[in-house]
Parts: structure tokens; C-alpha cells; sequence
């Protein structure tokens, strides 16, 4: 290499600068970034970062969705678009009754906005993509592509701010420098998973994570109230935010209480949250009103059982019994508790005991306080921690580590609802020492693992090679196994010993499983062996990842210096 | 970002992002290059040698020299591995997602020879920083994804010998090699004979006559040079030529029947000459010119093979011929004089430069004949990349019609968006300053230039359907290719500036 002379900096700069953590490029996103610490114009960075993660999702795009031509049902690519069908052509009365046979709606009243925003623009382009009845099914290359945009522009309006935003406050909370916020937002940006579902499977996930993001960045930047907006918004777009619910409650709750009882805050915080979800019901109760005004009937329907549990009878010619129908129907539909404890396999501790203890002897209702009782279990100690420490800088990994909580031992998870924990505890890599080995390590091993447990799921899709692509191009981007090793072992940083221990056997327990899965057939008395394997793998690796979200957030809220300190007195001694 | 300094990130690191990309890309849209290629590994497959040529069950008959057919041959005997219907000439059009996989997958392994061409010119390039930018923006190209990738061809590998050639060109003491490579290459692809000429005095100035006389012969390495270049074309040619297939092969490399202008303008000189005759076609009953009647009906359509020009004299192969020549004469003069290898891939582009500006039925994308060698000497100076630029605007601007799906839309805008931000922003960062004054005015007519870019785009691919639908489909495919025959001419001028005065 021929010695250059250092570019010379010629705009003055305000900016305080961070030194970087990391020493050397050590892994290949950190040498794609390396030429921008010289000071590259966050002008030009970030577009450049933008666009990279857009072509990927594009290119993703291009491949199948799920229920591609599958009948009869299709898949959610079709529920996706019969909801635009339904919103854009019924009255608002019966978005939550119509045919609840073929795709009923069961997503809160934000997705059904949503819906009817992106069916508009559609039924302005092409109306037959949404034609009542008659565009059930349908699978236009042009209506694909139209949703395939609708998804990528609605990430790039609500998710991808957000992600920027709330990496940002992190980053300015611990101190961190430039490149290091751009590869860790690129890093999270390129997630495999959050791109497979999105872009490949059908779903628009990414808004209800933006929103989530959003929250967290306004809990980090001190804005309370605007966080509860914020959340009221991801659980009114998809039920499954309630995974963060209890630690959104109590860092609000604890930020009440400490450092001193502040009742006004409370107040605020509390009417901030009611009159939010009074806007988000607000169109469809209103709207049903005029529809009972203007006599346009529910076709036929049955009383919501909720409303049927009601210990007393609301008139059906009283104002209220309209709105109370709705908000009951559209609650019925959004938790539906009659379903099982898990749908298909996921990777979670009621499925793995399942396997060898058959849960279909005890009743539902045993069951469902079973799954009560344990959830209770593994979020008390975040939530604790942020009740009592309510720091801003806890926000992610708490957010991690109650969300994990949830989706191991919670009640009807999907093996997508693992995009959940994902979220914050990616956002880690943002924090001070998040792109050194041992927290680069285990935000890996998550992400790794989280795609692995969704490749049944990929592959129904024909979505295998952009599995494969994907997830091990991130690997390689971050410096992972199987790609590389430089992340346990070689360098002074190395998160070695007992990372490593843990770590290696789970990813050579999923190298194996691929190969035994695509060239091994299972033995004829056990035709689900490769599926329930890679259940009770990825089980147990994501329960290691809960407890190391804990272990790290007692570890940053200064929990274990105390217990520290005595072992080194002890040692001393 | 990938280009402003040192050697991160590594060119490899580079190739695996790429690729993973690429890969994605199995499904995207594929021209009829993509059957033309299939078919071609049908025929090396399943017909005897002699027959190579004269197969024609599929329109799309083996037109390219005798090197990229014995490639397919190679090629084909994995194909029928992959899936046996594959190589059946009868099969016309046929894709399984097989073919695709194979097919898509061998473009991506040919590419690495370029990898490997890449590196070479690294090594042998003086400064190593600038070559190690350039290098990455040609494996990035957005021309090569653009053409490759999406719509199908093999073009990385081709440029891969090519620039290996002009790494082997860097040294005094490999001469012989670079002269050999390129003859080599030209019996895969015939299209860079148009490069042909800096290659035949730059090798005869410099390796074949002595530094000092001009009338001094050194014999050795003229027989060495001419032997190697003589076995190389017999092993191409010299099956057919022994069968006496000699004029059907030449019959089906250069096909004379066809137009002044491709379907879609190549912008070059042809394009604002075309695009004047339809100004004047409506100026002409004031302006009292005469009107070719017969010629207003192909001239309101716009797109068809065989232009004709109302108002305008026609322009016949040998004006297009001549034209060449004369404006690639006085750089190969001074590449005469000055026979250093500094001098040689600035002729290398100005050839190309003439022969896409000037020559007959040019095709949109031999644009890279021009844009490659020209990427890796940008980093000279600030000059060098003030020509530059327009030229690097233009050429891919001037690719996009080549995908016309919705679907590859998206992906085509940015992806060249990202690649015009990220090399254009480095190579500004890195580019050394010159020590003689600046061209007048070319670094602000670069700059004018790019922005006049965005509404273009912006009405190509929006405004004008909004406002026409699908009437005129011509007009913004005029407009286009007119914008960018003006980039491409003002950074010729530009760099013949540039080339003279350094």
C-alpha cells in the first residue's frame, strides 16, 4: 500500500466525536464501513445504507409468498389482500363479522386502516385487485408487486425511521461513535429475519415493529407520553406488542415512582394511554353508529361471547349496543382464547415439553394458567429491574428480555412472533461495546437461530435459497459461524470460553439438521423427527438467549457489582 | 463508500455481497438472450462441430465465435447433468427452474475470472489505493448487473479477459501476453475488434519496433507475437476453415443486413442525428426542405430496426466506417509517439469511444467497451474524472430501457443510484489533484449534466405514463437516449482535452 496522506478535513466540525471501540475492521460490515470513519457526510451514509438494505428487500421481493398459488386457502399474502377487499367495499360495521370463514379479520383496528389506506390506492390503480368475492385468490404479477411496494414503502415510512431514531438515542445515550451507530444500523437493518417474513413470506410486521422501535427511542429520549402513543399504536396494529406490554408498564410505572413519587406524570401517562386507544377505536365505533343510523345491518352474526358473559343485557335499541358489539367482536377476534395452547411448532417451552410429555390430558383451562402462571415467572425479574431502575439505558434489553419471557413460555406464539424479541435485542448493537464479540456473539446467535427455527416455514413458502442467502450473508457480514470463527476465538476481544461452549454445539447442531433434513428421511414411526428437533434445539438456544438478556440487564443495572465486589473481597481475603 | 481508501473493504469482501444479491436475483426478468444461450448450449451439445454453424431450428443461431462455443460445449456438459431437456435444440424457450439455476449459477462463476483479472490489475497497477477503487466499481458495475444478471449475458467474464489483458499491458516485460489474451479474446466476442486498433499500434510501437527508431524491427518478437496470434485464431477458426465454412461462419458474425440504429438508439452521434431529423421533420414546411415522404411513417413510429430519415442525407456503413477511423486516427497517432503504457488505455477508451459514437448498428450496451477501461484511469486526476463523470451518468442512465418490467423497476434506479452515489462520492474523496489547470468549463458542464438526470428520470418512468399512457412509447426512449448521446459526446470531447494536454 502506497502511504496516502490523510485527507484533510475542510468544514469545521461542531459534532463531538466518540472514539471507536472497535480497533480494526474485524468483521466484513465493519470493512464496508471502515473508509466512512475519515468523517463521511451522514448525508451520503445513510441514503447509501438505505438503499443497500432496499435492494435486498427488493431482490427478496421477487420470490414467492406464502399460499403462491395454493388452494384452497392460500396463504397470508391472500389475507392480507382479502382484508383490503373487505375494508375498501364494506361498510366499517362489518369488517369484524363478514365471512369469517375465508381470512376473517383478527388484527386490531390499525391494520384494518392500514388496509383500507393501501386498498384505496390500489382499487385507484387496478379494481379488480380487490373486487368483493370475486379477487379471492387472486395472484396478479402486478397485484403482487403492488403489495410486495405496499410493504417495502410502509417499512420505509414507519420501521426504518424508527430503527434510525431509535439507534441514534442509543447511541448518543452510551456514547458511541458514528460508524459504529452506521454498522450497527446496518446490521439490523439486514436482519435475515425480519426481511424473509416481510418481503418473502407476506406480512407487514415492520410496521408494528417501527412503532415498537418508536416507543423504545421515546422512553430513551425521555418522551413518556409520546411512548404511549407510540405503543398504543403497535398493539393496535398487531396484538403480538403485547410481548412488550409489562415492560413498557413498568419503566413507565417505575419512572413514576423514582426518584420520587410523581402523581401528575402518572396522570398524564394514564390519560395519555385512554385517550390513544379513543383514537384508535374511535373510526370504528364511530362508524358504527352512523352505519346503525344510516339502518345498514350486520348480514347475520352472533353475539360476541364476551359480550354474552356479560352479567347483564344491553338493550339492542340503545345507542351503546352497536359500539359495545364492535368493541366486543373485534376483542373476540383479536385473542382468540379457544384456540390451542400453539399453532403449528414453535420453538417454545410448552412445545418442547410437549414432546415428551403430551399437554392435550389437562384441560385448556389448566393449560392456559399453566402458560399464565409461567409467563408471570420470566417476566417478574425484567420488570422488576425496570420498576426499580428505571434507566434509560435498560429500555432495549429489557425490552429483550420480557419479550423472550413471552414468546417462550406465553399462549399462542407463532414461530414468527420470534421477530419480537429480535427487535431490542438486535438494537443492542447499537449500545457501547455492542459491535465487540461477546454482545456481537449472542445478538448473532439469536438472529441465526430465530431464521433457523423459521425454515420449515420458509421452505412451504419455496423460500429456501433466500434463506440460505440471507441469513448467511448476515453471518458473514457480522463475522459468525458458519461463515467465521474470529468471533470466539483469535483476537484479545474474543468472547471465548464459555460463550463459545455454549454457542458452537447449537450451530453445529443446525448444520447438521439442514443436512439430515434435506438428505435423511426420518424413521416411519417418527415422520416429524426433523421438525420437533429443530423445535427442542432452537427451545433451549433461545431460552440461553433469554437468560443472557437478563443476566445482561442485571449486569448493566449495577446488580451484580455488588455481588462482584464480595467474591473479589472474598478473593482478596 | 467502499471506495475512498485503503485496501477495506477487500475486493473479495466485496464479490461475496455482490453475489449474494445476484443470486436473489435467480427469478428476475431474463431477456431472449437467456434462450439464445440455452439454445446455444443445446447445439454445442447435441450436434457434431461441422453443424455448429448452419443449426437453425431456433431463430436465435450461434453468432459468436468459436471460442465462446467451445466454452458452451464445456458448459453444456453439465447443463445435461442439471436437467437433460436443457440441451435439446427442439426445446425452443424452454425454462425450467432448473435451466435457470444452472444457466443463472454459470454467470456467476464466470464472473470470478474477472475477480481474478481484477486483482491482477491491482498488482500491477502503479498506484495501488486508486486501482483498488477502481476495481471494486467495475465488479460492482451497474452495467454488468444490469446486462449479466438480470438480463442475461456473460459479459463479466469477457471483460475479465479484457482487463486481464490490460493488466498484462501495465509491464514492459508481458507485453507479449496482453497482445496474446486479446487476440484470444477476440475469438470469444467478436465486438471488441473495435478496440482492435490501440491494440494493433501500441503492440507494434512498442513491443514489435524499438523504443528508440521508429524503422528498427525487432524480428524476435514480431515472429513471437505473430506466431502466438496466428495459433490462437487457428485453434478457433481453424476446424471451420479446414471444412470450408469459412464465409457461413464470417455470414453469421457479422450480419450487414441490419440498420443504422438498434431498435432502441444507442446514444450515440446516430441518436442526435435521428433525433435532429424528427426536430426538422416538424420545422421542415416552414424551413421549406424537402420531405421524404416514404420515410414519415418510420419516423412517426420511432422504433424500428431499419431508420429512415426524412429531411436529413442517409448515412450508409462505409460514412459510419470512415467516420471511425478518422476520429480514432489522431489518438493512435499520439499513442504512436508516445508508446508508454500510460498512453495506452486512454487510447484503449478513445477507440472505443469512436466506434460506439460513430459506428453502425451499435447496441446500447457496448456502452462498457467504453465505460470499463475508462473506470480504471478516471483516478488519474481531477481531469480525468471530470470526463468521467457524464460518461458515467450517461452510460448507465442510457441501459435502463434495457429492463422494462415493473418488477425490475425499482431495483434498476437504485441499484445504479447507489453505485453512481457510493463510486462517484469516493472516487471525488480520492481523485488526486492535477497539476495543469482545469478544462474550461467541463467539470461545471459534469455537474449540470447529472441533475438534469433526476426530471428526465423522473418523467421517463412517471410523468410521462400519467400524462400519455401508452401512446408515444418512442418518446421517452428518444428522450433518453438523446440526453445520454450528449453525455457520452461531451465526455469524449472532454477526455480527448484531457488526453492531449497531459
Amino acid at each position: 500500500m502506497a502511504p496516502r496522506p490523510p485527507p484533510s478535513s475542510h468544514k469545521p466540525r461542531n459534532k463531538r466525536r466518540h472514539h471507536l471501540s472497535i480497533s480494526s475492521p474485524d468483521f466484513p460490515l465493519a470493512a464496508f464501513l471502515w473508509p466512512a470513519r475519515t468523517g463521511v457526510s451522514s448525508w451520503i451514509l445513510l441514503p447509501l445504507i438505505l438503499m443497500a438494505a432496499g435492494l435486498f428487500r427488493w431482490a427478496t421481493s421477487i420470490w414467492p409468498y406464502s399460499g403462491f398459488q395454493s388452494p384452497p386457502m392460500h396463504g397470508d399474502f391472500e389475507a392480507q389482500r382479502h382484508w383490503m377487499e373487505i375494508t375498501t367495499h364494506l361498510p366499517i360495521s362489518e369488517w369484524y363479522f363478514h365471512d369469517l370463514q375465508w381470512w376473517g379479520l383478527d388484527y386490531p383496528p390499525l391494520t384494518a386502516y392500514h388496509s383500507w389506506l393501501v386498498g384505496q390506492i390500489g382499487n385507484f390503480i387496478d379494481g379488480t385487485w380487490f373486487t368483493l368475492y370475486k379477487s379471492r385468490g387472486l395472484d396478479d404479477p402486478i397485484l403482487k408487486l403492488y403489495m410486495r411496494a405496499s410493504v417495502l414503502v410502509s417499512e420505509y415510512l414507519i420501521y426504518v425511521p424508527a430503527i434510525a431514531v431509535a439507534a441514534r438515542w442509543f447511541v448518543r445515550l452510551e456514547h458511541v461513535n458514528f460508524v459504529e451507530f452506521a454498522i450497527a444500523l446496518t446490521a439490523i437493518l439486514m436482519q435475515p429475519a425480519t426481511i424473509l417474513i416481510d418481503h418473502g413470506h407476506f406480512q407487514y410486521n415492520t410496521v408494528m415493529l417501527g412503532l415498537a422501535a418508536a416507543t423504545i427511542s421515546s422512553l430513551m429520549a425521555g418522551r413518556v407520553r409520546w411512548a404511549c402513543v407510540f405503543f398504543v399504536g403497535a398493539l393496535g396494529f398487531k396484538q403480538m406488542a403485547l410481548f412488550y406490554a409489562p415492560a413498557v408498564f413498568a419503566y413507565l410505572l417505575g419512572s413514576c415512582i423514582t426518584p420520587k413519587i410523581d402523581v401528575v406524570r402518572l396522570f398524564t401517562i394514564a390519560l395519555t394511554t385512554i385517550l390513544s386507544f379513543g383514537v384508535l377505536y374511535a373510526p370504528l365505533l364511530l362508524g358504527s353508529i352512523r352505519d346503525a343510523y344510516r339502518k345498514i345491518a350486520i348480514e347475520e352474526y352472533q353475539i360476541p361471547p364476551l359480550l354474552a358473559s356479560l352479567p347483564f343485557d344491553v338493550d339492542q335499541q340503545n345507542m351503546l349496543h352497536r359500539p359495545l358489539i364492535q368493541l366486543a367482536q373485534s376483542i373476540h377476534r383479536i385473542f382468540p382464547f379457544a384456540r390451542g395452547l400453539f399453532e403449528d411448532k414453535v420453538a417454545n417451552f410448552w412445545c418442547a415439553i410437549h414432546t415428551f410429555h403430551k399437554l392435550h390430558q389437562y384441560s385448556s383451562s389448566t393449560v392456559q394458567r399453566a402458560a399464565l402462571v409461567a409467563t408471570l415467572f420470566s417476566i417478574t425479574p425484567p420488570c422488576l429491574i425496570l420498576l426499580f431502575k428505571p434507566k434509560k439505558d435498560l429500555v432495549p434489553l429489557a425490552f429483550a428480555a420480557t419479550s423472550w419471557g413471552f414468546f417462550l413460555c406465553s399462549y399462542q406464539v407463532h414461530e414468527k412472533n420470534v421477530l419480537l424479541p429480535l427487535l431490542p435485542m438486535t438494537l443492542i448493537l447499537a449500545s457501547q461495546g455492542g459491535l465487540l464479540p461477546p454482545i456481537r456473539a449472542w445478538v448473532g446467535f439469536a438472529n441465526i437461530l430465530a431464521c433457523w427455527t423459521m425454515y420449515p416455514l420458509l421452505r412451504r413458502d419455496g423460500l429456501q435459497l433466500p434463506y440460505y442467502v440471507l441469513t448467511l450473508l448476515w453471518a458473514y457480514l457480522m463475522g459468525l459461524p458458519p461463515t467465521s470463527l474470529s468471533t470466539y476465538f483469535g483476537t484479545k476481544e474474543a468472547a471465548g470460553g464459555l460463550t463459545a461452549l455454549l454457542h458452537l454445539p447449537f450451530y453445529a447442531a443446525m448444520m447438521a439438521w439442514h443436512v439430515a433434513n434435506e438428505f435423511v428421511a426420518p424413521p416411519a414411526n417418527k415422520p416429524d423427527l426433523w421438525v420437533v428437533g429443530n423445535v427442542l434445539i432452537g427451545a433451549a438456544g433461545f431460552g440461553l438467549c433469554y437468560l443472557w438478556c437478563l443476566f445482561s440487564l442485571a449486569q448493566k443495572a449495577g446488580l451484580l457489582s455488588w455481588f462482584k465486589k464480595e467474591t473479589e473481597k472474598q478473593k482478596t481475603l | 463508500m467502499a471506495t475512498e481508501s485503503g485496501p477495506y473493504p477487500s475486493i473479495l469482501q466485496v464479490a461475496v455481497v455482490a453475489t449474494a444479491l445476484k443470486v436473489l436475483l435467480f427469478p428476475a426478468y431474463k431477456s431472449t438472450d437467456f434462450e439464445v444461450h440455452r439454445n446455444w448450449l443445446a447445439i454445442t451439445n447435441s450436434l457434431p462441430v461441422k453443424e455448429w454453424y448452419y443449426e437453425k431450428t431456433s431463430e436465435w443461431t450461434l453468432d459468436y465465435p468459436p471460442f465462446f462455443a467451445y466454452s458452451e460445449w464445456i458448459l453444456s456438459q453439465f447443463a445435461n447433468v442439471a436437467d437433460p431437456l436443457m440441451v435439446q435444440v427442439q426445446n425452443l424457450n424452454y425454462s425450467s427452474w432448473q435451466t435457470i439455476y444452472f444457466q443463472r449459477t454459470t454467470v456467476l462463476l464466470s464472473e470470478l475470472f474477472l475477480l481474478f483479472a481484477l486483482n491482477k490489475f491491482i498488482q500491477t497497477s502503479p498506484v495501488k489505493s486508486t486501482a483498488h477503487a477502481a476495481a471494486i466499481a467495475i465488479f460492482l458495475s451497474p452495467g454488468l448487473f444490469i446486462i449479466d444478471h438480470i438480463h442475461f449475458q456473460y459479459n463479466g467474464f469477457m471483460y475479465g479477459i479484457l482487463i486481464l489483458s490490460f493488466a498484462y499491458a501495465q509491464r514492459t516485460q508481458s507485453l507479449l501476453a496482453s497482445g496474446l489474451i486479446f487476440a484470444a479474446l477476440l475469438c470469444f466476442k467478436h465486438i471488441y475488434l473495435y478496440l482492435a486498433p490501440a491494440y494493433f499500434i501500441f503492440l507494434l510501437r512498442a513491443y514489435c519496433l524499438k523504443p528508440r527508431s521508429l524503422f528498427s524491427i525487432r524480428w524476435g518478437n514480431c515472429i513471437k507475437l505473430g506466431s502466438g496470434i496466428v495459433a490462437i485464431f487457428a485453434a478457433a477458426f481453424g476446424p471451420f476453415a479446414l471444412w470450408g465454412q469459412m464465409p457461413q461462419v464470417l455470414s453469421r458474425l457479422f450480419p450487414f443486413s441490419r440498420g443504422l440504429c438498434h431498435a432502441y438508439w444507442a446514444p450515440n452521434v446516430w441518436a442526435m442525428y435521428s433525433f435532429a431529423d424528427r426536430v426538422l421533420l416538424y420545422a421542415a414546411p416552414y424551413l421549406k426542405l424537402p420531405v421524404d415522404a416514404s420515410a414519415v411513417h418510420s419516423v412517426t413510429r420511432g422504433l424500428v430496426g431499419d431508420t429512415a430519415f426524412a429531411v436529413l442525407p442517409e448515412i450508409t456503413p462505409r460514412m459510419t466506417f470512415l467516420l471511425s477511423i478518422a476520429t480514432q486516427l489522431p489518438p493512435l497517432a499520439y499513442l504512436f509517439l508516445y508508446p508508454s503504457d500510460a498512453n495506452f488505455l486512454p487510447a484503449v477508451t478513445l477507440t472505443a469511444y469512436s466506434s460506439f459514437l460513430f459506428g453502425w448498428h451499435v447496441h446500447e450496451k457496448a456502452i462498457l467497451l467504453v465505460l470499463i477501461p475508462f473506470t480504471l484511469i478516471c483516478l488519474r486526476d481531477r481531469r480525468h474524472f471530470a470526463a468521467y463523470l457524464p460518461l458515467a451518468v450517461a452510460g448507465h442512465v442510457s441501459l435502463f430501457p434495457l429492463l422494462f418490467t415493473p418488477q425490475e423497476w425499482l431495483g434498476k434506479i437504485v441499484y445504479t443510484l447507489f453505485w453512481l452515489i457510493a463510486v462517484l462520492y469516493g472516487f471525488d474523496q480520492i481523485a488526486p489533484a492535477s497539476n495543469r489547470p482545469r478544462v474550461f468549463l467541463l467539470d461545471r458542464f459534469s455537474v449540470l449534466y447529472t441533475t438534469i438526470a433526476i426530471p428526465l428520470l423522473i418523467y421517463t418512468s412517471v410523468v410521462h405514463q400519467l400524462v400519455f399512457r401508452d401512446k408515444f412509447e418512442f418518446i421517452p426512449l428518444m428522450f433518453t437516449s438523446t440526453y445520454c448521446a450528449i453525455g457520452v459526446v461531451g465526455s469524449w470531447l472532454g477526455f480527448l482535452v484531457v488526453y492531449f494536454t497531459s
